[in-house]
C-alpha cells in the first residue's frame, strides 16, 4: 500500500490553496491535507507534515523553520516563470538553496509533472532501503509458522526469544505483503520452502 | 458521489453497475424506467432512508454515517446482513468457483501454482461458510430476540470511535488477490485469470461493507441492549 502523504498548506490565497488541494487529491492520493491561512495558525496547531506548501514571503519570514525542511518544502510563486539558469531574484540565496518552487502560472500539466518529481524522490529512497528477499532466519521462522507451530514453540526450537520471533514475523509480512497463515503457506509451497506433506 | 432520494434510480445504477447486487438484495429488479429512488422504494415498500444509507456507504468508502445508521431498527440491519450472506452463498461464491475451476482446468495442466490457489480459496470459503452458519443459528437470532425483548425501551448507544477490527475474511481475500498478482507463475489463461481476480475483488469490497455495518453498527447496538438488560 502506498503511504498517505501528510501535506500542510500555509497560504493566505484561498483560491490558490483550494486549487492545489484538488490537484493533490485528484492525482496524488492518498493524501491528508492541513490548511492554514497564516504561519501563526500553523504553529498553534502544532502538527508535523511530510511536505509543506507555502508562499515565498512566508518562507523567508520563517526561514528558521523552513530552511532545515527545504527538501520537504514547496514554495508557491505567482511570478512569471523565470528563465533557466537564473534563480528567483526576489528570494535570492534562500530559495536557490535546494528547495522546490512551483509557479502558479504554469500549466496544469507542468505543475503535475513538478509535483510528481518532488514526490518520487521520496518514494525512490524509501524503496531503496527495503530488501524484499527473506533472510535465512526469516525462512526458518516461515517454515515453522507454515507447519503450524506457535510463536512460543518457534522461539524454543530456534533458541531465540519470543520477541525476536514476533519481529521476524513482522518483517516477513512486510516483505511479502502477505498477512494470513494460509497466504504464507501458499508462498512457502510455491517457492519450495516446505514440502506439502509437512503441512497438516 | 452521494445518491439522493430524488435522483432517477436508473441513472444511479448506470453510473455504478456495482450497485446491482445491492439493490437486488432489497428485492429491486432492473427495468427501472424513469422512477426516482424514492418512487422505487415506495413501489417495493422499502424505507428510502435505509436504502440510501446502504447505497451511499457502499459507494463511498469514506462515508459512514454511524449515528444515522444506528437509528434504524435492529431487524432492518439484521435483515440486510442476512441478505448479503445469502447473496455470497448463492451467487458470489459459486461465481468465483466457476471462474476458478475453469481457470485451473484451462490453464496448463500440472501448473502447481493454480492448484494451490484453488486450495487457498477453499480455506477462505470454509471460513466464510462457518461464519454464515453461526450468523444464522446463533448471532442473528440472538440480536433479534434481544431487540424484541427490549422493544419499548429507549437505547442510548455509546458511539466511541472503535478500532476497525482486523477481519480474517478480508485479510484472506486481500492475500489471495495479492498472491495472484505478485506470485503467479507458469502458463495460465489470462482472460479467466482476470475473471477470477475481478470476482474476488467484488466480493472483497462487499465483505468490507458488510463488516463495517456488522462491527460498527450492529455490534454496538447489541452491546447497548445487553447493558440495559443487566
Amino acid at each position: 500500500m502506498r503511504r498517505t502523504k501528510h501535506i500542510g498548506i500555509i497560504s493566505n490565497d484561498t483560491l490558490q490553496s483550494t486549487g492545489l488541494q484538488s490537484l493533490l487529491v485528484d492525482y496524488f492520493a492518498p493524501v491528508e491535507i492541513g490548511y492554514y491561512t497564516a504561519f501563526d495558525c500553523f504553529t498553534q496547531a502544532n502538527v508535523d507534515f511530510d511536505y509543506y506548501f507555502t508562499q515565498a514571503e512566508t518562507f523567508i519570514l520563517n526561514a528558521d523553520f523552513f530552511l532545515p525542511r527545504r527538501t520537504k518544502t514547496v514554495v508557491l510563486s505567482d511570478k512569471l516563470p523565470v528563465p533557466d539558469g537564473c534563480s528567483c531574484r526576489m528570494s535570492g540565496k534562500l530559495l536557490s538553496n535546494g528547495c522546490n518552487i512551483i509557479n502558479a502560472c504554469s500549466t496544469q500539466e507542468a505543475i503535475i509533472e513538478q509535483l510528481q518529481h518532488i514526490f518520487s524522490a521520496e518514494t525512490a529512497s524509501a524503496n531503496g532501503e527495503k530488501n524484499k528477499e527473506l533472510s535465512t532466519r526469516e525462512i526458518d521462522v516461515l517454515q515453522l509458522i507454515v507447519q503450524g507451530h506457535t510463536n512460543k514453540d518457534i522461539a524454543d526450537r530456534l533458541n531465540i526469544s519470543l520477541n525476536t520471533v514476533l519481529s521476524h514475523r513482522k518483517n516477513i509480512t512486510s516483505k511479502l505483503g502477505i498477512k494470513t497463515t494460509s497466504g504464507l503457506t501458499f508462498y512457502a509451497l510455491m517457492n519450495g520452502l516446505v514440502s506439502s506433506d509437512l503441512i497438516s | 458521489m452521494l445518491v439522493y432520494a430524488d435522483l432517477p434510480m436508473s441513472e444511479v445504477v448506470e453510473e455504478h453497475p456495482s450497485l446491482i447486487p445491492v439493490i437486488n438484495r432489497f428485492g429491486i429488479r432492473l427495468g427501472l424506467g424513469d422512477k426516482t429512488v424514492e418512487e422505487i422504494c415506495a413501489d417495493y415498500g422499502l424505507d428510502t432512508d435505509f436504502l440510501l444509507a446502504v447505497v451511499n456507504t457502499f459507494l463511498n468508502e469514506e462515508f459512514f454515517p454511524e449515528k444515522k445508521l444506528q437509528t434504524f431498527h435492529t431487524s432492518q440491519i439484521v435483515e440486510y446482513l442476512i441478505k448479503t450472506n445469502q447473496d455470497y452463498f448463492r451467487y458470489q461464491l459459486p461465481n468465483i468457483e466457476r471462474h476458478l475451476t475453469s481457470f485451473i482446468h484451462r490453464s496448463t495442466p500440472g501448473n502447481q501454482t493454480l492448484v494451490l490457489i484453488g486450495k487457498f480459496f477453499s480455506t477462505f470459503k470454509d471460513e466464510l461458510v462457518a461464519r454464515m452458519e453461526n450468523d444464522d443459528k446463533e448471532w442473528f437470532p440472538y440480536c433479534l430476540a434481544l431487540s424484541e425483548k427490549l422493544k419499548d425501551q429507549k437505547i442510548g448507544i455509546n458511539t466511541h470511535p472503535r478500532e476497525t477490527a482486523e477481519d480474517a475474511l478480508e485479510e484472506l481475500l486481500a492475500d489471495l488477490k495479492r498472491i495472484m498478482v505478485k506470485h503467479l507463475s507458469g502458463e495460465y489463461d489470462v482472460n479467466l485469470c482476470y475473471a477470477v481476480i475481478f470476482s474476488i475483488n467484488s466480493l472483497e469490497r462487499d465483505i468490507k461493507q458488510h463488516n463495517r455495518i456488522r462491527y460498527r453498527i450492529l455490534a454496538p447496538m447489541v452491546e447497548a441492549m445487553e447493558k440495559i438488560q443487566v
